[in-house]
């Protein structure tokens, strides 16, 4: 096994409460004389961590998960509450926008600066200068303030020194949504080089794309604690799908009460599986959904069986009337239908799977029984479904263009 | 953390200090040797010419040599801490992104004010001795070796300024009210003859005392310094150092959750 670059146990970080000035000196006697102190916010509890040489590890989170402070931890900005890390070798980081770059300074003196924090000498600078402001390629804006620079600009000027020192580790912040277009391909384009080479890599973005091309590994931390650690679609997954549920609208379910109403959903299932527990599915594989209907008055139900994605969008659905189908009678005042799909085309993602009974003319709905469904799969296709497809040689001619 | 060459890195804070403190002026480091000049030629006539100052006694210098091998140590000292106190605050920005040992921020601001300061000194020396002879040049190399112990004594209280500044907001304020109080408390702008007896022997309890005395007798051959008090000067000078490094150190990993 490749050499351990970070090691993280039971890492965390609690800022102090500070309301008051007399708080900043009660904070600054207890850290002088005693060591303890007491109120604090934490922002990061209990993170195990391990990154291994030639890694690539994706940081997934909703804003204030605590992603930059893990970051701030691993190179060494912030001090631990609690736990410890350890980080072999040259660290590259790129916190946040600026990277402590002074306003007031020309792109150049920045560039001195920043090679000289990340240990370069004066002799070595020179060497790799035209290199950085090559790769920066912000014109005649390197001998301009930094003040002046558009935020572009100023990832462009951080990404190109870090690019030079091909560091060990590199840690990057959500640096990439301010460049453009170009620059963003040339930085994923570095980043592939620099992986394909042996880098390592620790990259903090809200954009799914870039985690998913450019990390095999993910992390996803949800109010300062890993929620999940894995294979980068899995991970990456089961953070869309947390977020599709908390965007969902929140629908009052009428609490209905099912011995009264015509029809009511006494149980389903998925794959036989009458469980709560989400059913796991690999993308392509076919999908059975069994359900029992409880007819008040005996009379013959339809039923409506839906796919949605996970907040709550229509992916499908198909009722017994629409195909011409009846459910089946297997008791008194009871029936059962099953659904089966071959070939489930749902892309990888959480899906939620809905019974609906309907009066015998499809029209009214009566009660909602619904089971979670988890597509699992390393495909990077967009969408809810693989339509099918297929390319095929292009058009002769002009004719593509008419 | 990273391996880190401190001393490419401090080089490159001092050129940045340097700068900053003199780009925007027409005349550039010329400023650095042109504001003492003309600082001197203010205190002669102010002091010399207006309040008709004179040093007591026989062969007695003349006022403004030593006004002058006092104040621009002076000068220095205090500068030195001011500006370095809110260093840390200044440079929040860089500390929240970047690892880097942040006493060297404090070591790099010390630093050029004392660099600035001593080249004015040397320059204004040379002037005088030309212009009024008063001054023993051969005691500038007693006079520079001084400076050790006094940018000790800087560094030192600037360190734990600097650290607990990023806490108590109010002590650049603060110590901009204390620091004229502790010239005025050392014999920087009168002798320390001139004084009732019963006062005298206080005197020597500012820290500055000694450096004030320390440098007219190496410059003027005014007055006298005991070696017992050189080597209070000196030990003092390294445990006020000590403890700066200790509560600089202790409260260096807090800096982030208070900045």
């Amino acid at each position: 096994m490749s050499e351990l670059l970070v090691e993280a146990r039971g890492l965390g970080k609690a800022y102090p409460k500070v309301h008051r000035s007399s708080d900043r000196l009660r904070a600054l006697g207890r850290l002088l004389f005693s060591g303890g102190d007491a109120d604090r916010i934490s922002v990061l509890r209990d993170v195990d961590l391990d990154v291994r040489r030639g890694e690539s590890l994706g940081l997934i989170g909703a804003n204030g998960a605590g992603k930059s402070t893990l970051l701030k931890l691993i190179t060494g900005v912030l001090t631990p509450s609690t736990g410890s890390v350890r980080v072999r070798g040259q660290v590259g980081a790129l916190l946040e926008l600026g990277a402590g770059f002074h306003p007031e300074y020309s792109g150049r003196d920045n560039i001195a600066m920043a090679a000289a924090l990340h240990g370069l000498d004066g002799a070595e600078l020179r060497r790799r200068l035209p290199e950085i402001i090559a790769f920066a390629d912000i014109g005649h804006y390197i001998d301009e303030p930094v003040k002046h620079y558009s935020s572009g600009m100023v990832v462009r000027l951080g990404f190109a020194v870090i690019a030079s020192l091909k560091p060990d580790l590199l840690v990057t912040d959500e640096v990439l949504a301010v460049g453009d277009e170009s620059f963003q391909k040339k930085c994923v384009r570095w980043m592939q080089d620099y992986l394909d080479d042996g880098g390592t890599l620790i990259l903090v973005s809200h954009s799914m794309y870039h985690i998913q091309k450019l990390c095999r590994h993910a992390c996803w931390l949800r109010d300062g604690e890993v929620a999940m650690a894995g294979d980068v679609f899995d991970v990456t997954q089961a953070y869309l799908a947390w977020h599709e549920r908390k965007s969902a609208p929140q629908e009052a379910q009428p609490a209905v009460d099912r011995h009264n109403v015509e029809f009511s959903v006494l149980g389903m299932s998925l794959d036989g599986r009458s469980g709560e527990q989400p059913l796991l599915l690999d993308f392509g594989a076919p999908l059975r959904v069994d359900c029992r209907i409880r007819s008040r008055d005996d009379r013959v139900p339809s039923v409506a069986i839906g796919v949605t994605r996970a907040d709550g969008t229509p992916v499908y659905g198909v009722s017994t009337d629409m195909d011409g189908r009846t459910p089946q009678r297997v008791g008194t005042g009871e029936y059962a239908c099953s659904l089966a799909f071959d070939a489930l085309p749902l892309l990888p993602g959480s899906y939620t799977v809905r019974v609906h009974p309907l009066d015998p003319e499809g029209v009214r709905v009566f009660d909602t029984m619904e089971r979670t469904l988890t597509v699992r799969g390393a495909t990077r296709e967009f969408g809810l479904v693989r339509l099918a497809h297929r390319w095929g040689a292009p058009l002769a001619g002009d004719a593509a263009h008419e | 953390m990273n391996a880190m060459p401190p001393a490419t890195l401090t080089l490159r804070f001092l050129q940045r200090e340097f700068r900053e403190r003199f780009t925007g002026s027409l005349s550039g480091s010329a400023w650095a040797l042109l504001q003492p000049l003309i600082q001197l030629g203010v205190y002669s006539f102010v002091f010399v010419h207006v309040f008709k100052a004179r040093i007591p006694g026989a062969d007695a210098p003349g006022y403004v040599p030593f006004l002058v091998t006092a104040l621009w140590p002076w000068n220095a000292f205090s500068e030195a801490i001011l500006r370095s106190t809110s260093v840390i605050q200044n440079n929040a920005a860089l500390i929240g992104k970047v690892a880097l040992p942040r006493e060297i921020l404090v070591l790099a601001s010390v630093c050029t004010s004392f660099a600035v300061h001593i080249a004015g000194f040397v320059a204004i020396l040379l002037v005088l001795r030309v212009g009024t002879g008063d001054i023993a040049i051969r005691g500038l190399p007693i006079a520079l070796l001084l400076y050790v112990p006094l940018f000790a004594l800087a560094l030192g209280i600037s360190l734990a300024c600097a650290a607990v500044q990023v806490f108590v907001r109010d002590l650049a304020q603060l110590l901009g009210q204390l620091l004229p109080l502790m010239m005025f408390g050392a014999p920087v702008f009168y002798d320390r003859a001139l004084l009732p007896p019963a006062v005298q022997p206080w005197l020597s309890l500012n820290p500055f005392t000694f450096y004030a005395d320390a440098f007219r007798v190496a410059l003027l051959h005014h007055g006298s310094v005991e070696w017992q008090s050189v080597a209070v000067a000196v030990v003092v000078a390294a445990l006020v150092l000590a403890a700066g490094i200790v509560v600089f150190r202790r409260l260096d990993a807090h800096f982030e959750d208070f900045l």
